[in-house]
C-alpha cells in the first residue's frame, strides 16, 4: 500500500506539490506572525481547483515545514517567541550568539529530519491498525473521544484553564451557527441570510490568527532594526554527532507519543524532552548557557509530535491542535471525512499523502541545511511590509471564499475578539477546535440518543466510552495537582 | 493594570454575555420535543458553558489572576499599548471592505496594504508601488491562473485585469 503511495507521490506533478507546500511551509514558520494552521486555511478557498490528493499534499508539507522553520526564528531573533520553540530559543539563541549558530541550526534540521522520519514510520505501522479498531467504535464512543479532545486541548493548553475553556465556548457556539443539519432550523443566524449557511472555517481561522495576530503585534510593535545574530562556527565534526544523536532519538520518543493523544501537542513534549536531556546531561552546567542537547531534543520531540498528531487525525478525524483542525476542514471541503473508513474508502489518496510525509522531510532537510541562508534573509523582511502583506492576504483569502463582502466583516470582528484574547491570555487554540468538533460531536450525540430513544445513559454505558471518561477524569486530576504542585515550589522559591 | 482589569473584567462579561445570548436564542429554535434530542439541546449546553467560564474568569480577575499577555518575536513587551495603531488598522480593513464592490478589487487591495503599512511605519513612497504592484500582481494571477475572478471595478473591461 505505502509503495503504491510512493508511486503517486514520486509523480513529477506531486513532488512539485510537495515542493510548494514544504517551502511554503518553511517561509511560514520562519516569519513571524504568520503559521501552518493560518496559511492552510487561507489556501484553502485557493486550492479548491486542485484534486483533494495534491491539495493535501500541499497542506501536509506546510504542515511539518512549518516545524522546521520555526527552529531557524528562535535560534537566530535576538528576541524569542512561541511556546513551542521557546526551548530551541533558549540554547539555540545562546548557542548562535556564543558563535556556535552552524551547529544549532544543523542539530536542529537534522533533528527533525530524524525525528520525522522515524514519527512517519511509526505513523504508517500504527495507524491502519488504529483504523480497524475504530471501525467497531459507536457513535457514544465517539462522543466521548470528541468530548477528551476538545476538553484537554482547551483545559491544558494555555496558562489558564478557565480561560481555555471560555475560548473552546467560543469556537463551539461560532460551530452552531448555521443551519440545524439534522431538523433544517436556522439557528443563531439573526435572521441574515448569508448566515444561514454557518460562518465558514476559512473566515473564522484566518480572523483569530492572521487579522488578530496582526492587530496584537501591531499594539506593541518592536521598532528598530531586527537583530539576526550572523551564523558562525563549524558544525560537521565528531562531537556534534556525538552530543546530538542521542537526544534526537530520545527526543523523538518522547515527542510522538505525546502527539498521538490529546494533550496539548508540540508544546508539552518540548518541555519534557528539555528536562529529560538536562537531566541525563554529563554537563548540565551548561543548561541555559548553549547546550547542544538542549536543541536537537526538543527540536527533534517537536517533529515527532506533529507527525504523532496525525495518527488521531487520519485514523479517527480528530484534531488536537489548530493546524490539524484546519486540515480536518480542508478534508472535509473535500467531501472526504478522515476517520476510521479513511484508509478503506480513500486508501490510494491517504497513502500517497503518507508517502509525500517522508518526500517532504528529505526535501526540508536540503532546504533547512545547505539552503538555509535564504531564510535568514526571509526572516529581515521589514516588519511593516510584512505584517501589511499579512492583512492583505487575510482579506483576500476570506473573499475568495464565497466573493461576498458580508466575509469580510466577519473576518474583521472576530479578528478583533483574537486580539482581546491575545491581550488577556484566551488560547486561540481551543476556539478553532471547537469550531471543528463542535457540529461533529453534536451529531454523534443526537445519533447515539435517536439509537437509545432518548436514554442519557447510552452516552456512558459502552464500555470504551466509560473507559475515556474515567481516563479524562484522571488526567484533568492529575493536571490541576501538578499545577498546585508548580505553584507551591513558585512560591517557596 | 487598572485598565487592563477592567479590559478583562468586559472580555469575560462578553463571554458570558454570548452565553446568555446563546441560552435566551435557542429557546426560540422551533423544533420537536419528543425523546428524541433536537436542535435546542447542543446550543443550551454550549450557553451554559460559555455563561459558567465568563463568570469564573471574572472572579479569577477578581482574585487578581490576571490572563497573560501572548508573547511573540515582533511583540514588544516594554512598551504600552498603541491603541491608535490598532484603531488605524481597523479602519483601514473597513475602508477595503466598503470600497470592494465601489472601486474594484485591485484599487481597495491596494488601499489596505499601502494603509497598513503606512500606518506600521513604513516610508509612503516606498509602501505605495509595492502597493500597487502587489495588488495588480495578485488580480492578473487569479484571473488567469486560478480562473477567480476578483471584481475589477474602474478596470473593467481593461485586458489582464478584468477576468
Amino acid at each position: 500500500m505505502l509503495m503504491e503511495g510512493f508511486a503517486t507521490a514520486a509523480q513529477p506533478e506531486y513532488l512539485l506539490y510537495a515542493l510548494l507546500g514544504v517551502t511554503l511551509g518553511t517561509a511560514v514558520g520562519v516569519l513571524p506572525g504568520i503559521g501552518p494552521a493560518m496559511t492552510v486555511a487561507l489556501l484553502l478557498p485557493l486550492t479548491y481547483t486542485l484534486e483533494p490528493t495534491a491539495a493535501l499534499i500541499i497542506f501536509a508539507g506546510i504542515y511539518y515545514g512549518g516545524m522546521y522553520g520555526g527552529s531557524t526564528t528562535s535560534i537566530l531573533l535576538n528576541t524569542p517567541g512561541e511556546s513551542a520553540s521557546i526551548v530551541t530559543a533558549l540554547e539555540g539563541n545562546k548557542m548562535a550568539k556564543a558563535g556556535r549558530g552552524a551547529a544549532a541550526l544543523a542539530t536542529a534540521a537534522i533533528g527533525s529530519f530524524v525525528a520525522g522520519t522515524i514519527a512517519t514510520v511509526l505513523l504508517t505501522l500504527l495507524a491502519p491498525a488504529i483504523a480497524d479498531v475504530a471501525v467497531k467504535l459507536g457513535p457514544a464512543d465517539y462522543v466521548a473521544l470528541m468530548v477528551v479532545a476538545f476538553t484537554t486541548v482547551a483545559a491544558l493548553l494555555g496558562s489558564s484553564p478557565v480561560r481555555g475553556l471560555a475560548s473552546l465556548g467560543l469556537g463551539l457556539f461560532i460551530g452552531l451557527v448555521g443551519t440545524d443539519t439534522l431538523t433544517g432550523q436556522q439557528r443563531f443566524t439573526l435572521g441574515i441570510t448569508t448566515m444561514a449557511d454557518g460562518i465558514d472555517v476559512v473566515v473564522v481561522a484566518v480572523g483569530v490568527f492572521a487579522v488578530g495576530e496582526a492587530l496584537y503585534v501591531a499594539s506593541r510593535l518592536r521598532h528598530g532594526p531586527i537583530e539576526v545574530i550572523p551564523v558562525g562556527g563549524r558544525w560537521m565534526t565528531g562531537e556534534f554527532w556525538k552530543r546530538s544523536w542521542k537526544p534526537w532519538l530520545r527526543g523523538t520518543f518522547i515527542g510522538f507519543p505525546i502527539g498521538t493523544v490529546p494533550a496539548g501537542g508540540a508544546d508539552v513534549s518540548t518541555f519534557l524532552s528539555y528536562a529529560a536531556e538536562k537531566k541525563l546531561s554529563k554537563r548540565p552546567e551548561e543548561f541555559g548557557k548553549g547546550a547542544i542537547e538542549g536543541v536537537a531534543g526538543p527540536e527533534a520531540a517537536n517533529n515527532a509530535a506533529a507527525a504523532g498528531v496525525l495518527v488521531p487525525l487520519l485514523t479517527l478525524g480528530l484534531p488536537t491542535t489548530a493546524t490539524a483542525a484546519v486540515i480536518v476542514a480542508a478534508f472535509q471541503s473535500y467531501g472526504i471525512q478522515p476517520g476510521p473508513l479513511l484508509f478503506t474508502n480513500n486508501g490510494p489518496m491517504v497513502w500517497a499523502l503518507i508517502a509525500s510525509l517522508y518526500i517532504g522531510n528529505v526535501m526540508l532537510l536540503v532546504l533547512n541545511l545547505p539552503l538555509v541562508k535564504i531564510w535568514v534573509k526571509v526572516l529581515q523582511i521589514p516588519r511593516p511590509y510584512l505584517y501589511a502583506g499579512i492583512l492583505l492576504f487575510a482579506a483576500l483569502g476570506t473573499y475568495a471564499v464565497n466573493f461576498v463582502v458580508d466575509d469580510l466583516i466577519v473576518l474583521l470582528i472576530i479578528g478583533v475578539i483574537g486580539f482581546f484574547m491575545r491581550r488577556h491570555g484566551y488560547p486561540v487554540a481551543p476556539l478553532v477546535v471547537g469550531l471543528i468538533l463542535g457540529p461533529m460531536t453534536e451529531e454523534q450525540v443526537r445519533r447515539t440518543l435517536q439509537i437509545s430513544e432518548g436514554d442519557l445513559s447510552a452516552l456512558v454505558t459502552s464500555p470504551f466510552a466509560a473507559v475515556a471518561y474515567s481516563v479524562l477524569a484522571v488526567l484533568l486530576v492529575v493536571a490541576v495537582a501538578l499545577r498546585l504542585r508548580r505553584r507551591k515550589s513558585e512560591v517557596t522559591v | 493594570m487598572i485598565a487592563a482589569k477592567v479590559e478583562e473584567y468586559a472580555f469575560g462579561g462578553l463571554v458570558a454575555a454570548v452565553g446568555v445570548f446563546t441560552l435566551v436564542d435557542a429557546t426560540t429554535i422551533a423544533g420537536r420535543d419528543d425523546n428524541v434530542v433536537g436542535p435546542r439541546a447542543f446550543p443550551y449546553a454550549v450557553g451554559i458553558l460559555l455563561v459558567v467560564t465568563g463568570i469564573a474568569a471574572i472572579i479569577a480577575t477578581a482574585r487578581g489572576k490576571l490572563g497573560q499577555a501572548e508573547d511573540a518575536e515582533d511583540v514588544d513587551e516594554n512598551v504600552r499599548t498603541d491603541w491608535l495603531t490598532v484603531a488605524k488598522l481597523v479602519a483601514v480593513l473597513v475602508a477595503h471592505l466598503v470600497l470592494i464592490d465601489v472601486i474594484g478589487w485591485p484599487v481597495a487591495a491596494a488601499l489596505l496594504f499601502f494603509g497598513a503599512a503606512w500606518t506600521l511605519g513604513a516610508t509612503w513612497w516606498r509602501a505605495l508601488p509595492i502597493a500597487v504592484v502587489l495588488a495588480l500582481v495578485v488580480q492578473v494571477v487569479f484571473a488567469y491562473g486560478l480562473g477567480l475572478s476578483l471584481p475589477a471595478g474602474i478596470f473593467e473591461g481593461v485586458p489582464f485585469l478584468d477576468g
